[in-house]
């Protein structure tokens, strides 16, 4: 690892034809938890597909774990990545998923399916393991995607959009995981459009926007000028009006309105909504909170202003 | 550290891991009907022959065994087999590619080549699956009408092994050629349909860069004299000898996987989600 650096960049360039993706960065990602931070377009992807060596960089060059990734699929070794795209062979079971992927690491059969248990169980799986992928809901789509990255035991873990679709209940269980992970002594790189995810996990921060890395580190005057912009959320529960209505009850409710069979939030104060929805979910009261996204304009406007100042 | 696995044993977990999925694709249904069809003109035929005695073609009456001849040529090597080369070669990075599920299989410790090698082979246990039981039940049906089964079995074998070399060299290109262009399956169907029949057509040696050149003179049977095109074909045929078939299509198909393989390991998908 070069002076301790999990991810280093030097005048890191991206294009594709016209386009630019990510724009002459030079940075080093300390060890520990780190989040990149960006909205829509910003150029969060490229710099996921850059580290995880799925792409080349058009110039500049970039090391993960000290070494060159691209073409050089040993580094995989010490990698798990955790892919955005909800995307899965979906006639397997879970636990056939994450054996076969596991295998792929030169595992024995046996070894690979004991690694892929203990994966399933990490992320709560369990007792869906042998149902096939297609059954499973959004969320637990995204944990059986965490499985197959974390089975191998990786020093290095790269999770793009890893909360996207969680329930609150599995959001903070998968939170909680990926902090005891960084506490292990490992590394993580997540990437979120949403600062609450972000900062709920860690305070090191890599912000980026237009294809630039635009601040680094603890950034806490970046959450409060965030802060001060409505934040909008999207919920699909089993009783949403009932949901809406004590949302309504709420001074840090903005306005709430209904679409696509769940209730569009915005909100004042995010973490005091997150909080409260994650105490409603644990209650049970209002029954089962499926999924909770969030648009990406949220952080538009603030990245806007940050860019004009 | 677990050891870096070998780009074989990489093949293996990789075809593993891709024959059910491409074996219950909606491709493999869809080209399970078109080898079917074979099946279902050789059941007609067999009824036909069984009712009103054996099928007269121009006048002359047809046996068995020079039935399923023509059926091994114009419906196996000149359709079925292109066919199967072009829809599953052309498609086995460009599937993962589409569904965006090639990340899962580029982000491993496994050399890219071997995500290829293992996709062919799944390919390759697909098509023989599809085509070997089209083939032995056209022959059930179609060989006892004036035929002997026991007679004809060793042209059988050499009718089965000649279709699994063809799939292999086909499979082998259409790789390569999925591997490298945005729009593989057409340029694969102009390969096969366009440029294998024409330069067939052609008198020099043109006709020596294609698959069909080399496999047509592995077939145990005799060109049909169906069309005027198949006339022409026998007016300007030349079959090279069968080793030199043979070593023709194993060099095409370790030269369709090499340059497949190397158009792998350099290209990026991703660009294309």
């Amino acid at each position: 690892m070069s002076n301790g650096s999990v991810v280093a960049a030097e005048h890191l360039s991206k294009w594709y034809g016209q386009v630019i993706g990510l724009n002459d960065v030079t940075l080093s990602v300390p060890a520990g938890i780190t989040g990149l931070l960006g909205p829509n377009g910003a150029g969060k992807s490229t710099f996921m597909k850059l580290i995880t060596g799925q792409l080349k960089p058009s110039k500049g060059s970039i090391t993960v774990l000290g070494e060159p990734i691209w073409e050089n699929p040993s580094v995989y070794f010490r990698i798990g990545f955790c892919p955005e795209q909800d995307k899965f062979y979906e006639r397997m079971t879970g636990r056939e998923w994450v054996t076969a992927l596991v295998g792929l690491n030169g595992v024995a059969e046996a070894a690979a399916a004991e690694m892929a248990a203990r994966a399933i169980e990490t992320v709560g799986l369990s007792d869906v393991a042998d149902k096939k992928i297609a059954a499973y809901s959004k969320g637990m789509r995204q944990r059986i995607k965490l499985a197959q990255a974390l089975a191998h035991d990786p020093e290095l873990l790269i999770l793009d959009e890893p909360l996207s679709g969680m329930d609150p209940l599995v959001r903070r269980k998968t939170i909680r995981l990926i902090k005891e992970w960084g506490r292990s002594g490992k590394s993580v790189i997540v990437s979120s459009h949403i600062l609450h995810e972000i900062e709920s996990m860690t305070s090191n921060i890599l912000l980026i926007n237009q294809g630039r890395i635009l601040a680094e580190g603890n950034v806490h005057q970046i959450r409060d000028l965030i802060d001060e912009h409505p934040h909008t959320v999207f919920i699909r529960a089993d009783h949403t009006r009932e949901l809406a209505r004590e949302f309504l009850a709420d001074a840090q409710v903005l306005s709430l309105k209904f679409e696509d069979g769940g209730v569009v939030v915005q909100t004042g104060r995010p973490d005091v909504f997150y909080a409260r929805l994650t105490e409603l979910a644990a209650s049970g009261e209002l029954g089962a909170i499926h999924e909770v996204t969030s648009p990406d304009d949220n952080l538009q406007a603030v990245f806007q202003y940050l860019v004009k100042s | 550290m677990t050891n870096r696995p070998g780009v074989l044993a990489s093949a293996v977990r990789v075809f593993d891991l891709s024959l059910g999925q491409m074996l219950w694709s909606r491709r493999s249904v869809f080209l399970a009907i078109l080898v079917g069809a074979p099946m279902a003109m050789a059941f007609a035929v067999r009824m036909v022959a069984v009712t009103r005695g054996l099928p007269v073609i121009n006048g002359a009456g047809l046996n068995g065994p020079t039935l399923f001849g023509i059926l091994i040529w114009m419906l196996f090597v000149r359709f079925v087999v292109p066919v199967l080369g072009v829809f599953y070669g052309t498609s086995l990075i460009a599937d993962e590619v589409d569904d965006k599920t090639i990340t899962y299989l580029f982000t491993r410790p496994v050399p890219r080549s071997a995500v290829l090698l293992g996709k062919y082979l799944s390919y390759l246990a697909c098509v023989v699956l599809l085509v070997i039981p089209s083939v032995v039940v056209v022959y059930f049906l179609i060989i006892p009408i004036g035929g002997n089964i026991g007679q004809s079995f060793p042209s059988l074998l050499e009718d089965l092994g000649m279709l699994i070399v063809g799939l292999a060299a086909y499979g082998a290109l259409f790789a390569f050629v999925g591997a490298s262009l945005k729009r593989p399956l057409i340029v694969g169907l102009v390969f096969a349909f366009g440029w294998e029949q024409t330069v067939l057509l052609i008198p020099g040696y043109l006709k020596r860069l294609s698959v069909a050149y080399y496999l047509q003179a592995l077939v145990p049977h005799a060109m049909p004299q169906d069309s005027s095109i198949s006339a022409l074909l026998q007016v300007f045929q030349e079959f090279p000898p069968v080793w030199v078939s043979l070593v023709s299509l194993t060099g095409i198909t370790v030269l369709g996987l090499w340059l497949a393989g190397k158009t792998v390991e350099k290209r990026e998908y991703v660009l294309e989600q």
